[in-house]
């Protein structure tokens, strides 16, 4: 094994790259400010890459990372890592599956020594497996099952998307869940997790050419995998709007919205998520003034994720509004549409158009405050977007929009032929009850 | 006057904190949430600018402005660029000092928040805790939660409000902390220049003293719907000053506050896959927090889950923790203090905290030593003299009659609609 051409790369935060021989990519940014470091490894592994069947493996298999290897035992990785004054986590999403430690600068030797065990040595048990599937199943009823509108938005994701696996939910579908075996879990870490599939990305009080060296040490090793052959079915354009009511016990009536928007780097997505910002950001905001404050809406928000939790393919605007008691929702849903109206028919005013940008920059100069998010943005960026360096676009990118960007992007998107709707209605217990169990 | 400034130069960011010494502890008798109610008042207007005016110029900075009470202070903030520190500053001062009280924001404001809890009825978590709560601090200035209740915000008026802020946002006792691109020079004669001199001292907490709980007295929350319950159950904690409090944090970190390090998630999860996720963890509030052991399970495993947290407490404190456990512990607390101190929130955090509990600023430096000088004896003792799981307050939302009669065997059993 050998390593390919160092070479440094101005970003904000500035990056030094280096390919190890087995296609590992190592990305490093230097931060002297505190005595800590993040220390993250993100896979080419979310829910997209599954099929049918085997839904929320991804990030079972998340789970199954933390079982233990021959060199440490199950769950023995985070008690090691607290032991030498680290946290630690991993999450998982349709598009990416991430392993984090922050820790000491001094220890960071022990993190690239532990996640590049468990790369490769991972032990995969039927005894170990069964309680995590069970663990599981109790974080699907916390997030989905049990959370006042989890089962909403699954509804709203399976209905605007009818291909696509972003129908499914990242936690999975409880009966695939039920049903996943420990072949599929062999199969899910032979195919995703090679170092050819993953990036390492470094952020804190460590100098590069160390970083290089002890990744080379640990990883150098570990042989590439072929690339999986996987084929993503694209989601086909929407031609009427789609709409279902989902029943069950709630205090309050509410509706989940969303509209068909491109993937991640695509320049339609600057002026979306100024749009978004005008909608609902701040106290000043049109969802705010409007619904909110006036008492008509508990909550009102339109949400396409940001940078760098853009989806990676053609995603969603999504709009969800909960209605206030004493409020009609139907009502609620019309004057919403009414307001969207109005963005499609005439620009934004230059003084809105500046305060959304300022709005957008603060926010992201606030999110750069801990090695951990730098870390996030390096490594998604290269995950989902296929280049780090977009980073430096970010900025500059939200900097040039017109209004004229932000009418063209809501003509385009905001209509309500690309729209789907599911509408929460609240229903007393027993009919609650005579509608089946929900899982 | 005390101003805490903390230079952070790396981005062209700052946040200003103006926290006064009260908080929801001062809510008056029937009147739950009006200390959090007036202190968001203030944003909503002042004698020159509508809310809407406070909104627009907020959002167009970039910045967030709030105002809110916790337990003993209330906090009001803005955080926003370097460049538009002397407008955020500006804010503050004008809403402290100038709020306008306007009637019609007022019943705005009341009626987002009746929605809201309204809306919070479904959220399993929270009701468990309220629940908890309002047991354990039963007959006490705690005994509420800070945003109010159902049955106090509606009959709250805007007069309330007003008198409440007449007689408690006062400078005594008040103080100020900037973290961020910033002087802490220029800070100081800033906010001497515009602002309400603050003066030394502090108003105190009135002291009360809880029923102490005796046995296990269970209230269970009937949510036909849910297929999960969410589980809470404790006692009293200690006093945020007391001899005990560096012990409990590391016996803590053991029992179930170290995630996958700790006692509770090794048995609960890891081995019988139980829950997702089980943590106990000590509150410091000024009087005296609680100490609670907080975790959710399937409907059918609820009653053996909060076995298993029993046996896990009990075992627990008959064998004690062992050395390389309270290594580990000490290690993690003071290694990843450093990640505490990341964020300019975070500094500011640890500020407040500090001064509102009446730690003293130097706490923050002493933190790390006297974690490590925690001995293995004394962490032993510390767990038997302040755990005590026989006599627990244990709070339960989900489906009651599919696990009361477990429950009845450990005590009364109260259940909710």
């Amino acid at each position: 094994m050998h390593s390919l051409g160092i070479r440094s790369v101005k970003v904000f935060p500035e990056i030094h790259e280096n390919r190890l021989g087995n296609g590992l990519l190592v990305l490093v940014g230097e931060n002297h400010s505190l005595p800590v470091v993040s220390y993250q490894v993100h896979f080419a592994a979310g829910s997209r890459y599954e099929r049918p069947g085997i839904t929320g493996i991804t990030h079972l298999f998340e789970h199954m990372m933390f079982k233990g290897t021959p060199k440490v035992g199950p769950e023995e990785f985070a008690r090691i890592i607290q032991a030498h004054g680290g946290t630690l986590n991993a999450f998982t999403t349709t598009d990416n599956t991430s392993y984090y430690e922050n820790l000491p600068a001094d220890k960071i030797e022990l993190a690239v020594d532990l996640e590049a065990d468990r790369l490769a040595n991972l032990r995969l048990s039927a005894e170990v497996l069964e309680p995590e599937r069970e663990v599981v199943r109790s974080e699907r009823k916390l997030r989905s099952v049990n959370s006042p509108f989890g089962l909403v938005i699954e509804q709203l994701f399976a209905l605007a998307y009818e291909q696509h696996p972003y129908r499914w939910p990242v936690v999975g579908w409880d009966h695939d869940l039920k049903n996943l075996t420990l072949e599929d879990c062999r199969e899910y870490y032979r195919t995703h997790y090679a170092p050819n599939n993953a990036v390492v990305v470094v952020v804190g009080d460590v100098l590069e050419e160390e970083v290089f060296r002890l990744v080379e040490k640990y990883y150098g090793a570990i042989p590439a995998q072929s690339s999986p052959h996987l084929t993503i079915t694209p989601e086909k354009p929407q031609r009427g709007e789609k709409r279902a009511v989902y029943k069950k016990v709630s205090q309050v009536a509410a509706f989940f919205a969303a509209f068909h928007i491109p993937g991640m780097g695509h320049p339609d997505l600057i002026p979306l998520h100024i749009l978004c910002t005008v909608l609902s950001s701040g106290r000043s905001s049109i969802f705010f003034e409007k619904f909110e404050k006036p008492g008509k809406a508990v909550e009102v928000q339109a949400d396409m994720g940001s940078p760098p939790f853009f989806f990676m393919d053609p995603g969603l605007l999504q709009i969800y509004a909960i209605a206030s008691p004493s409020f009609s929702p139907e009502k609620l849903e019309k004057e919403i549409w009414d307001e969207l109206e109005i963005l499609r028919k005439e620009p934004i005013s230059p003084e809105t158009l500046a305060k959304a940008k300022k709005q957008v920059r603060s926010a992201f100069l606030q999110s750069l405050q801990t090695h951990f998010f730098n870390g996030l943005l390096v490594g998604l960026y290269q995950i989902r977007a296929g280049d780090y360096r977009l980073l430096n676009q970010i900025l500059p990118g939200y900097e040039s929009v017109t209004a004229q960007d932000v009418l063209l992007a809501a003509r385009k998107y905001l209509r309500s032929e690309n729209r789907t709707v599911v509408s929460l209605q609240p229903v007393p217990q027993a009919e609650h009850d005579e509608l089946g169990a929900i899982e | 006057m005390t101003i805490y400034g903390v230079p952070r130069p790396e981005l062209p960011l700052i946040s200003i904190h103006l926290i006064l010494p009260f908080g929801a502890e001062a809510d008056p008798p029937g009147k739950a949430g009006l200390a959090d109610l007036t202190a968001e008042m203030l944003t909503l207007g002042t004698r020159h600018r509508t809310a809407a005016q406070i909104a627009a110029e907020v959002d167009s900075l970039g910045a967030t402005l709030s105002a809110r009470a916790g337990w003993h202070a209330t906090s009001l903030h803005v955080q926003g660029l370097k460049e538009d520190l002397d407008r955020l500053l500006g804010m503050l001062r004008e809403i402290v000092s100038e709020p306008s009280f306007s009637e019609e924001e007022f019943a705005q404001l009341r009626q987002r928040r009746v929605a809201m809890l309204v809306q919070q009825k479904d959220e399993s978590s929270i009701v468990v805790r309220e629940r908890f709560e309002q047991i354990l601090f039963r007959e006490t200035p705690y005994d509420h939660p800070i945003y109010g209740a159902l049955h106090s915000l509606p009959r709250l008026s805007r007069d309330e409000a007003q008198e409440f802020y007449m007689q408690r946002f006062l400078p005594q006792g008040s103080f100020w902390v900037f973290v961020g691109d910033l002087d802490p020079d220029e800070c100081f004669h800033r906010v001497e220049a515009q602002c309400p001199r603050a003066t030394a001292g502090t108003i105190p907490s009135p002291p009360f003293h809880p029923r102490i709980i005796s046995g296990i007295k269970t209230v269970l929350v009937d949510r036909p719907d849910l297929t999960q319950s969410q589980i809470c159950l404790g006692h009293l904690g200690i006093p945020p000053v007391h001899p005990d409090v560096f012990a409990f944090e590391v016996m803590n970190y053991i029992l179930g506050g170290g995630g996958f390090s700790s006692r509770l998630m090794r048995r609960i999860r890891v081995e019988r896959g139980y829950t997702y996720g089980v943590r106990s963890s000590l509150d410091l509030r000024k009087n005296l927090g609680s100490f609670s052991i907080a975790t959710f399970t399937p409907t059918e495993t609820t009653s053996r889950c909060v076995q298993e947290i029993f046996s896990v407490v009990k075992s627990f404190l008959a064998e004690g923790a062992n050395p390389e456990e309270r290594s580990e512990a000490i290690h993690f607390l003071t290694g990843s203090y450093p990640l505490k101190f990341e964020t300019l929130s975070q500094v500011a955090q640890r500020i407040i905290q500090t001064e509102v509990l009446g730690l003293g600023i130097e706490y923050l430096e002493e933190y790390p030593g006297k974690i490590s000088a925690v001995e293995q004896e004394e962490m032993i003792r510390c767990a038997q003299k302040n755990v005590h799981p026989d006599d627990v307050v244990l709070a339960v939302v989900g489906r009651a009659e599919a696990f009361r009669r477990d429950f009845e065997r450990w005590g009364p059993v109260e259940v909710l609609e």
